[in-house]
């Protein structure tokens, strides 16, 4: 530490620390412009000179280094003067065309520029065109900027794309993006970290220009991935009229992603369901559907209606055909305390353990997995933790950058800033693959979709035979070694190059940068999930983090990147057919006396089946075949969003009787017969669980659209009558369906959940991190698992054999389609396709080809390809692009109808998850004739001969 | 428009022509990769080309892995190098104080009336281009003027039709 003193106060500072950022810490503030504590220090505006005991002349404080003794003056009259220059030239050529109309800006350049008593002048002319970029959500007046370079500095530093610079010398210089063209031809991401960043309005929200100053911020948590950010969403007048950051967010801090910060505008979309819905039929005469076809006209209704029709057909039914005849489908979307609710009503009031969500089809397969070998299905180590102590990292099946935009930005910069060793698996040479280029010491790893298990004994066969295993790890933490090492002896690299297409010296390249930089974090997402051999990739790369001893400690990990916001919580919740909250199996009797003690009804329910329920992927099909006669689902889109929507659009419609609880009338509510209008993250209360098993608030922000309710409370209402239609009534301490709040629920959760023992909105309001398991109310969470020992004690080896995906190409269909997002787009896009910026930048499916397979199938002038599978077609344009290779097509399901990606996707499951192979199926592709030949998208890129991206470069 | 915008939000660039790739595969053999290469990569493609074509700078920043907005700054801040199509001549003259004070602006007014050129500017028949530069460090013979690598100096106005006229 070194002592100095600023304005006559003894400080203590951090070597190598600016005088600015010792004040700072200190509460002293210097005035200052170009600075920001995320950001390297520039010393660009000079707004932040002080006066230095000994100096000559005054020097800036954001590049001024801490020296022991050193005597600082930070408010001297000659400062002021020198200040009021500095502020006076960067004056001199801003002009704020609103100003005139709307009065000085309040931003951080307005604010010092009153604050030394001066004004900007009046008739400058305008240098730059206002509003001079078409990006649908930021906004460019470069007539307003002084060069401070922060958004050059944020676009380096946190965001790592690298788009704005600088161009031309002297009193031209001005700040561009990429080679002076638009944003969004330069690659921007339109995260918007830039327009945070900017002090003086230069770059500004888009979306929020005309709206009026927010008369409220509330800070929550984003409705989007599962990274966790919270924002402050900016309310005026009951609505949102933007986001911005804050700086206080403690995974995030000021960065955001495009969806998190500009996709917020769904919320107040016009189609959002604003009163309950009941088909016609259900009203009138003896309450039968109408025999085939539709199932007729909606009519709107009360609640009482609606609710109490909810009720009278769901107990029918069990009456009729038994609880087990009805599924009950969460949401990922919704809270914890939702989804506890959903949980609660299907097994103590209906009486059945089908209860599923989402998970069965992104990440059942890690969760069965890491049960199996480690014993707690989640994400070992957090985020922050493997940004700062990672040596290596391997990503494989996560294109992490689009779908975790935050997080992959973090991990470029952990590749910049740290020099952390990056592999990426990846047959798509997906954007975060430009971080694992040989010039940062990675490597890009093209398996074959559905060769991982072959790609990792490859790897691990590698890494034994040099010698670079943790032989005391393995001997001290696990059992089962000799079998995988037996295993391991049947992959030798060139079996291993041969099965996933990776070149042998790229095998042991790969092994050697994973082996020798320890810690190492893995981490994936569906490309490693979404397989028939789902749980059994899992296990593998369970299996090569035991044999490196990167298990339980900082930097290291299984690190599975949960999806939707709150995939994680609605899991823990037990939202799962197999287990209770808590992952309370419900084959265990232990659990089960304990929820049938806890939930007691006076008549002796409730009456808890020792056998699981049953998965998504199977309620759907025995819909279709008449086992299942009623689905509740909330917040779920299965029409879009499941595998084979042709077979699932037939099952729902065999279905008697489906509630959708919703926020939009979705795909699915074709094919409700009752609609009930839930709310949206910003008209809620609630916690949600990131993928690091942090357990963060949402709150309310503006109120629900008409007589929406939320989804808490709907289901409290709906368990209340489901109550007093049977003339039950609650005797257990946790039976009962009152509920105040959100808060409330928490503590019912706490209280039959060990993980979430400690878990109250209290401490979380109180600003406690509380990453599960969290066993007691002054229990401090635990942000890294398995330290010391396993969950379940010894970490286990499973020796796993390659096996092929379950659909291969063969003469009829011959090529690979595998499927995943974009980054502009959400899941279904039920919530991004009302998102009016999303829509515009990304306003269809693009269908990836590479470009000799382009040129095959004479694509060359058309723009739309149809593509057909075993199980149905789909119909897009194409992109033409060596994000794949040749024989692979990418596409995703964000668009409904002849757009959707999953009327080609099979429904062949995972044996053990259930997960169905979203990546991998065969299909034959076509170019449609007769369209338009204008400007084939992309085919640039088969003109241009293979070499290395760039970040931040052209590709 | 729409569909326009998504396709660049996809950051597919037009194709480099085969003249714009060689010009680069060139330069990059000759002076590597690294990113201290920058300047003579950008400086060897641009004596090729004569100039910078957007191609050639999207090439340059794929070869040498560093983003599109230094290479265009880098190209936009040296007077070496032009981003726009120039003459086959580069007129340079020396603006700087010590050719000014030996008769530089009579020589400067010269230049301009028998090119017809303003600084920047290229000839109809894309024969000159005539720019501006600061001291070339061959204050001992000025006026200076530099036509592509050739200097010319202790000139007057009188010699200089004779001398434009060595430049077809």
């Amino acid at each position: 530490m070194i002592e100095l003193t600023i304005n006559g106060q003894a400080i203590r500072a951090q070597a190598g620390s600016s005088v600015l950022a010792a004040a700072r810490a200190n509460g002293i503030t210097i005035p200052s412009l170009c600075d920001h504590p995320d950001l390297k220090p520039y010393g660009g505006c000079r707004l932040c000179v002080v006066e230095v005991e000994g100096a000559r002349t005054p020097p800036a404080a954001c590049t001024l280094p801490v020296a022991p003794g050193m005597v600082v003056q930070t408010e001297t009259p000659a400062l002021a003067a020198a200040r009021q220059a500095v502020l006076e030239l960067l004056l001199a050529n801003y002009v704020d065309g609103d100003a005139p109309a709307a009065g000085p800006a309040e931003t951080e350049f307005m604010r010092w520029v009153r604050r030394y008593g001066l004004a900007a002048p009046a008739g400058v002319a305008p240098r730059y065109p206002v509003d001079a970029d078409p990006n649908p959500f930021i906004r460019v007046d470069m007539n307003k900027c002084i060069l401070c370079l922060r958004c050059v500095r944020a676009c380096a530093e946190v965001q790592g794309r690298f788009v704005w610079g600088t161009a031309e010398r002297g009193f031209d210089t001005r700040i561009v993006a990429g080679a002076d063209t638009a944003l969004l031809g330069a690659r921007c991401e339109s995260c918007g970290a830039c327009v945070a960043y900017c002090p003086t309005g230069a770059l500004d929200d888009k979306l929020s220009r005309g709206l009026g100053a927010a008369e409220r911020k509330v800070t929550t948590t984003c409705t989007y991935c599962g990274v966790g950010c919270q924002l402050d969403l900016n309310v005026r007048e009951n609505r949102i009229v933007g986001v911005t950051s804050n700086p206080a967010a403690p995974v995030n801090g000021m960065a955001l992603c495009v969806k998190g910060r500009y996709g917020y505008d769904f919320v107040h979309h016009p189609q959002r369901l604003t009163q309950p819905r009941v088909r016609g039929y259900l009203l009138e005469g003896d309450g039968r559907r109408p025999a085939g076809g539709s199932r007729g006209p909606w009519v709107e209704t009360d609640w009482d209606t609606a609710l109490n029709l909810v009720v009278r057909r769901l107990t029918a039914i069990k009456q009729a055909a038994g609880p087990d005849a009805i599924g009950v489908l969460a949401s990922a979307k919704c809270t914890n305390e939702e989804n506890y609710l959903m949980n609660k009503l299907a097994r103590q009031l209906i009486g059945t353990h089908n209860v599923d969500h989402c998970a069965r089809l992104c990440h059942a397969s890690t969760v069965a997995g890491l049960a199996m070998c480690y014993g707690s299905g989640a994400m070992s180590n957090t985020m922050a933790d493997i940004y700062a102590h990672a040596r290596a990292i391997f990503i494989i099946g996560s294109n992490t950058t689009e779908q975790h935009p935050v997080f992959g930005a973090r991990i470029r910069q952990a590749v910049l800033q740290r020099g952390v060793k990056l592999v990426v698996a990846d047959p798509r040479r997906i954007d975060i693959a430009e971080f694992a280029a040989p010039r940062f010491g990675g490597l890009h790893l093209r398996q074959r979709p559905g060769a991982d298990v072959a790609l990792v004994n490859g790897l691990m066969h590698i890494i034994l035979r040099a010698g670079w295993h943790d032989a005391a790890y393995i001997q001290a933490r696990c059992e089962g070694f000799q079998d995988l090492e037996t295993t391991l002896a049947h992959y030798p690299p060139a079996l291993a190059a041969e099965i996933t297409g990776v070149p042998v010296d790229q095998l042991h390249q790969a092994a050697e940068i994973i082996a020798r930089n320890k810690p190492m974090a893995v981490f994936w997402a569906m490309g490693i999930t979404q397989h028939t051999t789902g749980v059994f990739n899992v296990l593998s790369l369970g299996n090569l983090q035991m044999l490196l001893g990167n298990m339980g400690v900082p930097g290291g990990g299984v690190n599975p990147l949960r999806g939707q916001n709150n995939v994680q919580g609605a899991c823990d919740m037990g939202a799962l057919p197999n287990v209770f909250p808590g992952y309370q199996a419900v084959t265990d009797e232990k659990a089960r006396a304990k929820f049938a003690a806890a939930w007691a009804l006076h008549d002796g329910g409730p009456h808890l089946a020792e056998t699981p329920g049953l998965t998504v992927t199977e309620l759907i099909p025995l819909a279709g075949e008449g086992q299942i006669k009623a689905l509740y689902i909330l917040g779920e889109d299965p029409v879009l969003t499941d595998p084979d929507v042709n077979h699932v659009r037939r099952c729902l419609d065999a279905c008697d009787f489906i509630v959708l609880q919703e926020i939009f009338p979705s795909e699915t509510a074709e094919f409700a017969d009752v609609l009930l209008p839930g709310t949206a993250f910003a008209e809620k209360d609630g916690t949600f669980t990131n993928t690091e098993r942090r357990v963060q608030l949402a709150r309310q922000a503006v109120s629900p659209p008409g007589q929406a309710r939320p989804d808490w409370a709907i289901i409290a209402d709906l368990g209340r009558r489901l109550l007093a239609h049977e003339g039950r009534r609650p005797a257990g301490p946790q039976a009962g369906w009152d509920y105040a709040c959100p808060a409330q629920l928490m503590d019912e959760i706490a209280a039959v959940t060990p993980s979430y023992a400690g878990v109250s909105h209290e401490r979380l309001e109180r600003g406690d991190t509380l990453h599960w398991p969290v066993k007691g109310r002054d229990h401090p969470g635990t942000p890294i698992l398995h330290i010391g020992q396993f969950t379940r004690g010894l970490g286990k080896f499973f020796a796993i054999d390659h096996l092929p995906p379950k659909e291969l190409p063969d003469d009829e269909f011959p090529m690979v389609l595998t499927i995943g997002r974009v980054i502009y787009h959400w899941h279904g896009g039920e919530m991004t396709r009302r998102a009016e910026g999303l829509l515009a930048v990304y306003p269809e499916t693009l269908v990836e080809i590479n470009p000799e397979d382009a040129v095959r199938i004479g694509l060359n002038g058309a723009q739309t390809v149809r593509v057909t599978s075993r199980r149905g077609e789909m119909l897009a344009k194409a992109i033409v692009t060596d994000r794949v290779s040749p024989g692979l097509i990418f596409g995703n399901f964000h668009f409904p109808g002849a757009q959707n990606v999953n009327n080609l996707t099979i429904a062949a499951l995972d044996p053990i998850a259930k997960i169905p192979e979203y990546k991998v199926c065969a299909v034959r592709i076509e170019a449609v004739a007769g369209d338009s030949p204008e400007a084939a998208p992309g085919l640039a890129q088969a003109a241009a001969p293979a070499g290395r991206s760039a970040p931040g470069g052209a590709n | 428009m729409r569909a326009a915008m998504a396709h660049r939000a996809n950051g597919h660039p037009p194709p480099a022509p085969p003249e714009v790739t060689a010009a680069v595969t060139a330069a990059v053999a000759e002076h590597g990769d690294a990113a201290g290469a920058l300047i003579p990569v950008l400086s060897a493609v641009n004596r090729r080309l004569g100039y910078l074509p957007p191609a050639a700078l999207a090439e340059v920043s794929r070869r040498l892995g560093m983003p599109a907005s230094r290479v265009y700054g880098v190209a936009r801040f040296y007077t070496l190098l032009s981003t726009e199509p120039r003459g086959r001549h580069l007129v340079q003259f020396c603006e700087n104080a010590p050719c000014h004070v030996v008769g530089g602006r009579r020589v400067w007014e010269a230049l301009r009336q028998a090119l017809g050129l303003a600084p920047g500017e290229t000839s109809a028949d894309g024969r000159f281009t005539l720019i501006t530069t600061s001291c070339i460090g061959a204050c001992a013979v000025g006026p200076v003027v530099v036509i592509d690598d050739e200097v010319h100096g202790n000139l007057t106005p009188d010699q200089v039709e004779a001398l434009l006229a060595r430049y077809a």
